[in-house]
């Protein structure tokens, strides 16, 4: 059936095929639809209590709220100090993204097409960072930055924010680089190109998914940065947004859920929606990268 | 500039001083003499990070690893004696079991399940599945804190959702289940949890590389009449070796290293029922004040992470993996 | 030329900036609490502090970062750990941990100037390291049992004078579909008040005896002790799910009257004489003693500071500002602001009716002993935790238990000496 179709499209020159699955397509959509819903509504729980009163959720925590009460937000929101702290974060974030990128970007596509023993080893040189965990490297970074006199500064957070994206990064734009066919590198070098050229005008603009995934997801990362923030910033008008939400989030003990969870979704709220607002981009320049071909 | 006649004809070319040389494949390659310098400062940036915020660190917990301290006083040198007590800890070695299995479970459930869902998600273009590809992700952009709280609602007994579900439905077995506190449950709850929260990277990873294959080579598939299943298994899923490899690093590494949501939903217990090696780093480090102890956690989770990764691509270079 | 000015130019403003410094007269004081001075009930001491003391010390700058529990504590063992960018002021609990960072040479010693402030004698010692004194602790907690008087009252039920005669009263309660004991096991922590007092019932001062190494913590008293605990978790007085429970989970279970006791610290009484937390009646009760064959006594509790600072050597070039500050922390002015806890400074009246009743029962203290996961060294004190929380698995052989326990003490603390 879809064969016929297929062809008989063809046949009237569209380039677009719209292909129909049939049942299975409709099987597939439901369980999409059904596992998307799986991760929507842990997400949307907070929501059903963040309006009580304390002694209401008490008694009821799932019950809908009697009333909408919007004290605990205010509350939350005075305490998160917007004003200070939404400068800060923007510079922390903007900063992690130049730290980060440029850096992994070349870094992974000298790793993906420039294959030597040096670079193989470059690469796993340069993992190491993953590898570590956090806590474990918390004291070591704070005696240096003290040393270097980089603590309790905005650049002296971002700066090992970026640290610690770049190996992750590196390996990601490392896969979308060694994805990209041969013959292009081949045909930019016989048209002439150095390499500069090759990597600006023609690798990177194709690694675009790459590129977009990263602005995203390191943006997101630095605004939701808790533990670096908490531990090399000291004066309080240097602190991020996130590091007064979570102060908020652990001053009141797990008793307090409707004020507790307010603040959570205050913390929340402008990832999730810079990441609906950027996912559309995404796909937009992934599918502008796949035309591309 | 010398030109080519023809795309990858074998021709003779001049090419800024270069010439031609055979690779190991017996491909020709063009050999470059300005490639030194390029690769060298590609290369810096990304060192100058790593050398100044985190080598300096690394090899400072390197040294601590071999010393007696509690971080604050005076260190005493005791050579590899801090391992030897590790490998003999049970708290230790029941992390080592629980990351090892975490690393498994979570490589076994999220990468095939990632990809199935990334598959049908640019497969089947309709108008659901358009909107449906920004879901994903979302319960990966939250703060661990934020997931294990609302891991917490869902747990917990008598108030917790699953617990009030179980009561309006009548479901007294449901409601009788103590998700976090049975010792043999607790891991599995854990697990639950991070699945929910992680697999959106995997999700969105692998929709964009398969994005990156051209639409005509999908096309050729629907006319050749190939089904979902062949095209994905013949011709989707060998291209994606590379992605699945670096899926599966991400998700091991990052099993290594599991703190935050263990430690705040049940911190590591009960008992040391949901114990990893990250929770007993910081318990050695922050609360037990064994400096030099939880250091040398760090170096064996860092050894462990490195030698796996290495193996991982190794295997992948031995079965003539092209992408490599 | 261009640069030539731009150099004196700058080093005339690094000189004049360098003099301001010298002739500057605000003095910067920087505390690091746990506490966020908002405005929350909870919070409503840590505001009051901080308003009261700018006011009434106007040249003194007062940076007061409230960063929640787990970030301070966190971020001070990191600074700590470095030696510099520490505050001059910071929260602490005394006991063992403060101990250490005295030991380490970090902290200010304040002997001369605080000895004279007035406060309780245990809130002196558990801020007193080695005999020298570092802070002061203007809040003192004791662990208690609290008791849901109304569900009592209901079903006839007395408060136990006897620990046998708990049996009694939790299984009628369990027999009504209460829960007798909200506890909050799965945290770890909240287990200790009731082991300690049980300990104590039985054996006196064998926890002070153990940590002194004159009594192995495998011995008869903690092993009963054990073994009574874990009857209780087996006969359901703690609930069918005691290790899925939080510590949150177990205060809603007492505000919502579904549980009708709870063993933990006063610090809890303003939650529940909050009529925004809780609509039961809720009374404080000292823990009773054995019937027969114990050696506590009901008046002896345990218990560690609630509230309180200490001061790093970062403070030393300041010390009159840090003294003040301390002062003001325990003055009756500061501490009138707090809605529940009890206050180690003579003169401040207690809030409400429950904190009145703690405070009675701190009163009549004969000993107090400090929370052993505060007062023993850290590098054993999330193993005894650990230790006690398998007294809630049916098959844990408690003794074995307590002495894998009593091991690590040995090679932490040094062997039983005779």
């Amino acid at each position: 059936m879809s064969q016929t179709e297929n062809k008989a499209a063809v046949k009237r020159g569209r380039t677009a095929i719209r292909v129909r699955h049939g049942t299975s397509e409709i099987v597939t959509t439901c369980l999409l639809v059904l596992l998307a819903a799986v991760v929507i509504v842990p997400l949307v729980l907070p929501f059903l209590f963040v309006f009580k009163t304390q002694l209401e959720f008490s008694y009821h925590p799932w019950a809908l709220p009697k009333q909408v009460n919007w004290n605990n937000f205010i509350e939350a929101w005075k305490a998160v100090r917007i004003d200070q702290g939404l400068f800060n974060t923007l510079i922390v974030s903007v900063g992690a993204i130049v730290a980060t990128i440029p850096p992994s970007a070349l870094a992974g596509y000298i790793t993906a097409r420039y294959r030597s023993k040096f670079t193989e080893l470059a690469f796993y040189v340069i993992m190491v960072g993953y590898f570590v965990p956090a806590q474990m490297v918390l004291i070591p970074l704070y005696k240096m930055e003290v040393a270097i006199k980089f603590n309790d500064t905005l650049y002296g957070l971002f700066l090992p924010m970026a640290a610690f994206g770049i190996p992750f990064w590196t390996l990601i734009y490392r896969s979308f680089f060694k994805g990209l066919p041969n013959e292009l590198a081949e045909a930019a070098r016989i048209d002439g190109a150095g390499h500069s050229m090759t990597f600006f005008r023609i690798m990177l603009p194709l690694a675009n998914p790459a590129t977009v995934l990263a602005l995203l997801l390191v943006f997101i990362g630095a605004w939701s940065d808790y533990l670096l923030s908490l531990v090399l910033l000291s004066s309080q008008e240097k602190f991020t947004m996130q590091l007064r939400v979570a102060s908020f989030l652990s001053a009141y003990g797990a008793e307090r859920m409707p004020k507790y969870a307010s603040a959570a979704i205050i913390s929340a709220a402008p990832t999730v929606i810079l990441y609906i607002i950027g996912h559309r981009w995404i796909i937009k320049g992934t599918i502008a990268g796949a035309v591309k071909e | 500039m010398a030109r080519c006649l023809e795309k990858g004809a074998g021709h003779i070319i001049l090419f800024r001083g270069g010439r031609y040389v055979s690779d190991s494949k017996g491909r020709k390659r063009i050999r470059d003499r300005r490639r030194g310098p390029f690769v060298f400062l590609c290369l810096l940036p990304a060192f100058l990070f790593l050398a100044i915020f985190l080598y300096y660190p690394i090899e400072e917990t390197f040294r601590i690893a071999m010393t007696k301290s509690t971080g604050m006083g005076p260190e005493t040198y005791v050579g590899f004696d801090n391992y030897v007590k590790l490998f003999s800890n049970e708290e230790f070695l029941t992390g080592l079991l629980h990351v090892f299995q975490w690393a498994f479970w979570s490589v076994i459930i999220q990468l095939p399940l990632a990809f199935l869902i990334a598959f049908a998600l640019t497969y089947y273009r309709n108008k659901l599945t358009g909107p449906l590809r920004s879901i994903y992700y979302l319960s990966n952009v939250l703060p661990s804190a934020i997931t294990a709280m609302i891991g917490r609602f869902i747990y917990a007994p008598k108030s917790g959702v699953i617990s009030s579900l179980a009561n309006t439905l009548g479901w007294k077995w449901l409601g009788a289940i103590d998700w976090l506190g049975d010792p043999n449950l607790a891991f599995w709850s854990v697990f639950a949890l991070a699945t929910w929260a992680y697999t959106g990277f995997p999700i969105i990873y692998l929709m964009a590389r398969i994005e990156q294959i051209p639409n005509e080579i999908r096309e050729a598939a629907e006319l050749d009449g190939a089904t979902g299943w062949h095209y994905a298994s013949r011709i989707v899923i060998p291209d994606l070796k590379y992605p699945f490899q670096i899926l599966a690093v991400l998700c091991t590494v990052g099993s290594l290293k599991l703190f935050d949501l263990p430690y705040i939903l049940t911190t590591g217990g009960p008992g040391n029922a949901t114990v990893t090696l990250g929770i007993t780093l910081y318990r050695h480090g922050f609360i037990n004040w064994n400096y030099g102890l939880a250091a040398a956690i760090g170096v064996v989770i860092s050894l462990l992470s490195l030698g796996f990764t290495i193996a991982q691509f190794s295997l992948g270079r031995e079965k003539g993996g092209e992408s490599l | 030329m261009k640069k030539r000015s731009l150099f004196v130019l700058s080093i005339l403003a690094l000189g004049l900036f360098s003099a301001s410094s010298l002739f500057a007269d605000k003095v910067k004081l920087t505390v690091w609490a746990g506490d966020i001075p908002d405005d929350s009930p909870d919070h409503a001491y840590a505001k009051a502090l901080v308003a009261g003391f700018q006011a009434k010390y106007p040249d003194i700058q007062l940076d007061y970062v409230g960063l929640g529990n787990d970030g301070f504590k966190d971020k001070l063992k990191v600074t700590m750990a470095s030696g510099s960018g520490l505050p001059d002021v910071f929260q602490t609990w005394g006991g063992s941990v403060m101990g250490g960072y005295a030991d380490a040479g970090m902290l200010l010693d304040l002997t001369k100037e605080l000895k004279d402030v007035p406060g309780s004698a245990a809130a002196a010692s558990a801020v007193t390291w080695k005999g020298k004194i570092y802070g002061v602790a203007p809040f003192f907690a004791v662990a208690g049992l609290f008791v849901n008087e109304g569900i009592f009252q209901a079903n006839g039920l007395k408060v136990p004078a006897t620990v046998e005669g708990f049996e009694k009263v939790c299984d009628t309660l369990k027999a009504k579909g209460i829960q007798p004991f909200a506890c909050g096991a799965k945290d770890k922590w909240p287990a200790l008040a009731l082991y300690m007092y049980m300990t104590n019932r039985y054996g006196g001062d064998s926890s002070a005896k153990a940590s002194a190494r004159k009594l192995a913590y495998d011995s008869v008293a903690f092993v009963k002790a054990a073994q009574l605990y874990q009857k209780w978790v087996k006969a359901g007085y703690f609930g069918a799910t005691p290790l899925g429970e939080g510590y949150g989970d177990a205060q809603q279970l007492m505000f919502t009257g579904k549980a009708a006791m709870m063993v933990t610290g006063s610090w809890m009484c303003a939650n529940f004489a909050s009529a925004d937390m809780t609509d039961q009646k809720i009374g404080f009760y000292a823990f009773p003693a054995l019937a027969k064959g114990g050696v506590g006594k009901a008046t002896d509790l345990m218990g560690m500071t609630d509230i309180g600072y200490a001061a790093s050597k970062t403070g030393a070039d300041k010390k009159d500002a840090v003294v003040k500050f301390l002062k003001y922390a325990m003055s009756p002015e500061a501490c009138a602001a707090d809605p529940g806890r009890i206050c180690s400074v003579p003169g401040v009246k207690a809030k409400n009716s429950i904190t009145a009743q703690a405070s009675a029962v701190f009163g009549g203290a004969k000993t107090v002993t400090f929370w052993w996961d505060q007062d023993l060294p850290p590098s054993v004190t999330s193993p005894l935790n650990d230790t006690i929380q398998t007294f809630f698995l049916p098959d844990t052989d408690v003794k074995k238990e307590l002495s894998k326990f009593e091991a690590l003490c040995v090679e932490n603390m040094g062997g039983i000496k005779k």
